[in-house]
């Protein structure tokens, strides 16, 4: 009754003990084990509950497919839930616990899930969980997300780094067993870029588990020779724990390396994970074949293992799987495994053939009982015997574990990931890779083949033919001999009829063959359905092991071949990837780049308040000591800009050059306002249209010279304006001779507004400023005091006499300083965006609030800019379009609260008086709102049905989301000083 | 007053004041490189670039069709916009103080670039003096590889924070170091 450590073999190191804990208990393993090793070692078969029915489970596999030896691993913040034991690399201090088990994995109250197990068939939920309908939030929904899922993640931040890389190959080698180390080993001789990758933290795949022996030598030492041969060469990446679990456009690869998962005690300075987009020429498939399970009553019991797992166990990590195994095979691993257990004392208490007659030899002495099968298992946490049938005839046989083979699948899974989907073959009785072009190809075990010397030699074949498609030689390769190899072909048995109790197909779902006659019945025939009605192959691992058995027990069920019924859709990941590694870097403050203006520094220290504004941060406002608002700084702000100056960074709005003799004919299509004739040292406001007459963006354009021109964009839009820029001067106008380039981040651009603002600007410019030498719309290069050249442009968005001012960006901070310190007897402030806002909406000034996308020129009242005499502008003859000169069209317009102090807020909608708030009733909507400083009450900016029409008409502002109504009149969008005068003081 | 002995490099705060000790795998600023957008006019595509080519004292970095940027760790912008005048159809744009140039160097350089940059940096795949524009660290940037083991970065100077950062956490298993060079 026990699985145990055999005294000698396997690739453990035996002087090299490490301990660890299961469910609280204390146990050693060896370096070289994985943590199902250990646990079986230690006589630790059981290993989990099922998500369902809470069955007692035990390890099926040795691999990644494992459907029932899922744990939680490790504590605190690096607590791992749902981590596949067979797959857990040993480390010295490993904590592992049970999942899915109350109050314990032996004593599990959870178990009594499986005595309702007749009413909790395929489709229990959807059938129960209906009625009544006030039910499912109150009641079911939670009751089902409580029983959902098998281990639970925890709340603490994951402590440790995570990173990505890319890389790059000739040729990628996706597995490293004898397959993949033939291929890796024909291309790296030959000089190519090889990446061999393995999701095993040991080379050598199959070559580890079984007992042939390869020139001579044991099959795992060859392997490790040839390892030692790749790890030499300089053209050959060796990738072990690392998972190719998906297959990209362009040949790209995604692949997870656990670098330190395995460490007991992680370096701070490596990550834990990392994430790899491999871009290949060429990629081999040697990924080898998954052993089937066999559907049979009670083929879920702990010690009932597929026989290639038993062999892993045996031979690679000296672990029996129980004293007497009995073995129910379709093919000639059941009868490897039998020779294998037998050369190492183990003895085997039957052979059970579902095969009439076979070729395959049974060992001596061993019996063997041809044409019977297993229709059930016994005993309560492990199996204790099995009754096998045949003609009739039950019989019990006992037995601590059982070791099943039903044949062999290739893993092609990332070969179907972009839409091919695999192929039955008659032939092999195997869902085969499909042709993928010429430049990934399946090999070895994965292409079908079977024997270790043939997937030796298809290793080597497929290699250099990638190489040969890529242009490269390879020599020929000397194939090894391979002594003591069996013949693993196998006669299908998709199911094993007679079955006592449940006959599982899909273990972690809890899915067994009656669910899937149950859908069948119920009309969810199709594959796709099947699954998504039963769930198998919806469980963490997708199906590996089980999906293959539903495919062939349903076209059992319906009479056709597998072919008819064809595979459910394979997508990455191959196996789980944690989020983790997925976010790699990119995680808290690191989630998005951190964008800064040159003035950053100078906004910093003098107190300022960030906003977010796409990537930038932006200075918000200023608060001064004192203020315990937002809205006092900006009041504050807004209003010493009206009275004396205010410093503000304009800094992130997009600056382009534009260059080249056809660049003013290049603008005057740009902009649907005439540009051509700007003069030089002139600055123009200039709009910008989509083709569909819409407007884009706006800004300004200034001429520095008569072939060059810098012009402005929003913050939010320079780069679409460039690409929308470049389009056109390479596209629709290559006969222009202009270019243009981003100059964002080389000026430090700065506002100085306000009555006193040339006072200020003169102090630190030595250029004359006085407004007959620079008047309103001017845009000069200028030098500053001490000889530094800047650019100055006279431009307002305030409404107030302005200045901007650049200068290159390492001088930003120290100008700023000055110009501050130049203004301090004027009272000058530093003032925000969100001063800035209220500034402009006091002057009526659009910003994309209002051009958002679905607006004209003439909409928001720029209709002048509209200079439909040019022969042609980007925009121009979609802008008479009947719908975009309706005239009921939304204007731009202004409110004022009917009573001071009603607040009016953005997005709300309008309403004319009296009326219902409906969709057919709406009117308009507000854009922009804000509380003017220097009205004393709120104004806002609004798109309004036929609005300038309707100056002087009350209406009402209808606000849904927070519930409020205020009456409101229309008028003019400019509330102060609308004759200008103060930008020409 | 004079704003020239107030420049301030935008990486100052996170190069100054760190160990001045060098490792194999180093991180150099350069603190007031020159660098010049350089656009070819219509029809001057191909002499402009072999004039470029031909500059002392610099090299320009591929951008795209008849784009370069131009860098000189020794002119100043000033003398090499004039060493520029002479060459038909080169349109010209200071970006000295909108871009940053980086160098980096070492035996492990093309793994901590793998990390930041999808460009196939093997010396195979990219000679000595190649460039290209690409994403690096998730921004856009241009790459030359100017040695054996080294490799420049230009990258725009209000990403640099962001970007240098990102290069210094993918190169700390490495031990990579940093510092200013004039």
């Amino acid at each position: 009754m026990t699985s145990f450590r055999l005294t000698a073999g396997g690739a453990v190191d035996r002087d090299h003990a490490l301990n660890f804990t299961f469910d609280g208990k204390a146990y050693k393993g060896f370096a070289g084990d994985t943590l199902a090793s250990a646990l079986l070692a230690n006589d630790q078969m059981l290993m989990a509950r099922s998500f369902k029915y809470h069955r007692p489970r035990g390890v099926v596999t040795a691999g990644s497919a494992e459907p029932n030896a899922l744990m939680t691993l490790g504590i605190g913040g690096r607590t791992e839930p749902n981590a596949r034991a067979t797959v857990t690399e040993l480390y010295d201090g490993l904590t592992a616990k049970s999942q899915n088990r109350w109050p314990s994995l032996k004593h599990d109250f959870g178990a009594f899930n499986s005595a309702l197990s007749p009413f909790l068939g395929a489709g229990f939920y959807y059938k129960t969980f209906m009625w009544p309908g006030l039910f499912w939030e109150k009641l079911y929904e939670p009751l089902i997300r409580r029983a959902a899922g098998l281990g639970k993640a925890v709340m603490q931040a994951d402590p440790d780094r995570y990173e990505k890389s890319w890389a790059h190959c000739d040729l990628l080698v996706i597995g490293a067993g004898p397959t993949g180390l033939m291929a890796a080993l024909a291309a790296g001789r030959a000089g190519a870029r090889v990446i061999l990758a393995d999701e095993g933290f040991r080379f050598g795949g199959s070559l580890l588990s079984e007992g042939a022996s390869i020139d001579g030598r044991p099959a795992a030492e060859f392997a490790a020779s040839i390892v030692g041969e790749l790890s030499a060469l300089p053209n050959v990446t060796l990738m072990p724990r690392t998972t190719v679990f998906g297959w990209y456009d362009d040949m790209v690869f995604g692949a997870v390396e656990r670098v330190q998962k395995h460490v007991a005690a992680p370096s701070p300075d490596l990550p834990m994970e990392r994430m790899w987009r491999i871009i290949a020429k060429q990629a081999i498939l040697a990924t080898g074949a998954e052993e089937r399970p066999l559907v049979f009553g009670g083929n879920d019991r702990p010690g009932v293992m597929t026989a290639g797992a038993v062999r892993t166990y045996l031979n690679r990590f000296g672990v029996a799987a129980g004293k007497r195994v009995a073995i129910f095979t379709n093919g000639g691993s059941g009868y490897r495994t039998a020779a294998d257990l037998l050369a190492q004392g183990i003895e085997v208490a039957a052979i059970v053939d579902a095969r009439a007659q076979s070729n395959d030899a049974a060992p001596q002495d061993v019996r063997v009982m041809r044409g019977g099968s297993v229709i059930a298992t016994k005993g309560r946490l492990r199996i204790d015997g099995l009754i096998a049938e045949r003609s009739g005839l039950d019989e019990v046989i006992a037995c601590d574990a059982l070791a099943m083979s039903g044949g062999w699948s290739p893993i092609v899974h990332l070969m179907c990931q972009r839409g091919a989907k695999p192929v039955w073959s008659e032939d092999k009785q195997a869902f085969m890779a499909p042709d993928v072009g010429g430049t990934f190809a399946a090999a070895g075990s994965a292409a079908g083949f079977d024997t270790i010397s043939v997937c030796l030699r298809d290793g080597a074949a497929k290699a250099r033919a990638a190489l040969k498609a890529l242009g490269r030689l390879v020599g020929p390769l000397d194939i090894p001999d391979v002594e003591g190899e069996y013949d693993p072909s196998f006669a299908p048995l998709w199911y094993v009829p007679g079955a006592k109790g449940k006959a599982f197909v899909d273990f972690q779902n809890d899915v067994h063959v009656g669910d899937l006659g149950l859908a069948q019945r119920e009309g969810f025939r199709h594959i796709e359905h099947t699954k998504r009605y039963t769930t198998a192959g919806m469980a963490t691992d997708q199906g590996k092991l089980g999906n293959v058995n539903t495919v062939g027990i349903v076209a059992g069920m319906r009479g056709v071949s597998p072919a008819e019924i064809g595979t459910t859709t394979f997508r990455p990941f191959y196996t789980p990837v944690s989020f983790g590694a997925m976010a790699g870097t990119a995680r808290a403050e690191h989630a998005a780049p951190f964008r800064t203006s040159p003035l950053h520094g100078w906004a910093r220290k003098n107190g300022a308040v960030f906003v977010e504004s796409g990537l930038w941060h932006r200075s918000a406002w200023f608060p001064q000591e004192g203020e315990k608002t937002w809205r006092e700084s900006v009041d504050r702000e807004v209003l010493n800009v009206r009275a004396n100056a205010g410093l503000c960074d304009v800094s992130t709005l997009g600056k382009i050059e534009v260059l080249g003799r056809g660049a003013a004919e290049f603008l005057d299509r740009i902009y649907s306002n005439g540009v051509l004739k700007l003069p030089v040292s002139r600055a123009r406001y200039g709009l910008m249209l989509r083709e569909d007459g819409i407007v884009f963006d706006d800004g300004t354009v200034s001429r520095l010279a008569e072939n060059r021109y810098v012009i402005t964009t929003t913050t939010g839009s320079a780069s679409e304006v460039l690409s929308h820029m470049e389009f056109a001067a390479q596209t629709f106008w290559p006969e222009l001779d202009v270019r243009c380039v981003s100059v964002t981040d080389q000026w430090a651009q700065m506002s100085l507004a306000g009555p006193k603002a040339r006072i200020i600007m003169g102090r630190v410019v030595q250029d004359d400023i006085s407004d007959t030498s620079f008047p309103f719309m001017s845009a000069k290069e200028v030098t500053l005091r001490g000889g530094l050249k800047g650019r100055l442009f006279r431009i307002s968005f305030s409404g107030e006499l302005a200045y901007e001012l650049a200068v290159p960006a390492g001088y930003g901070e120290a100008v700023a300083d000055a110009i501050m310190e130049a203004g301090r007897e004027e009272g000058i402030c530093a003032y925000g965006v969100e001063a800035l806002n209220v500034l402009r909406i006091e002057k009526g000034h659009v910003t994309h609030s209002e051009l958002e996308g679905r607006t004209t020129a003439d909409d928001v009242g720029l209709g002048r800019m509209m200079a439909m005499q040019k022969p042609d502008f980007i925009g121009k003859r979609l802008s008479t379009r009947f719908g975009l000169t309706a005239a009921d069209r939304l204007q731009l317009v202004g409110l004022k609260p009917i009573e001071a102090d009603k607040e009016i807020k953005a997005g709300a909608h309008l309403l004319k008086d009296q009326a219902k708030p409906s969709l057919a009733n709406d009117q308009g909507f507000v854009s922009s709102a804000c509380f003017s400083p220097v009205l004393g009450h709120f104004i806002a900016l609004a798109l309004l049905k036929s609005g300038r029409e309707r100056y002087g008409e009350k209406i009402v502002v209808w606000d849904g989301l927070r519930g409020t109504e205020v009456a409101a009149e229309v008028c003019s969008a400019v509330f102060v000083d609308p004759e200008n005068l103060k930008l020409h003081l | 007053m004079s704003f020239h002995d107030l420049y301030r490099h935008v990486l100052e705060d996170l190069v100054t004041g760190f160990s001045t000790d060098r490792n194999a795998n180093h991180l150099a600023v350069a603190r007031r490189p020159a660098i010049l957008s350089v656009l070819a006019a219509a029809g001057q595509e191909t002499s402009v670039a072999e004039a470029l080519h031909a500059v002392e004292n610099a090299a320009p970095r591929f951008c795209g069709p008849s784009e370069w940027l131009l860098v000189s760790r020794t002119l100043s912008a000033e003398h090499l916009a004039d060493a520029l005048f002479d060459i038909r159809g080169a349109l010209v744009v200071d970006q000295s103080e909108g871009k940053v140039l980086l160098s980096i160097s070492g035996p492990a350089v093309r793994t901590v670039l793998a990390k930041c940059v999808a460009v196939d940096l093997h010396p195979e795949a990219f000679a000595m003096g190649q460039s290209a524009n690409a994403l690096i660290c998730h921004l856009p940037g241009n790459i030359a590889r100017t040695g054996d083991d080294e490799f420049e970065i230009v990258t725009p100077r209000s990403f640099a924070v962001s970007v240098f950062e990102e290069l210094l956490e993918m190169g700390r298993e490495h031990g990579l170091t940093r510092n200013f060079t004039e």
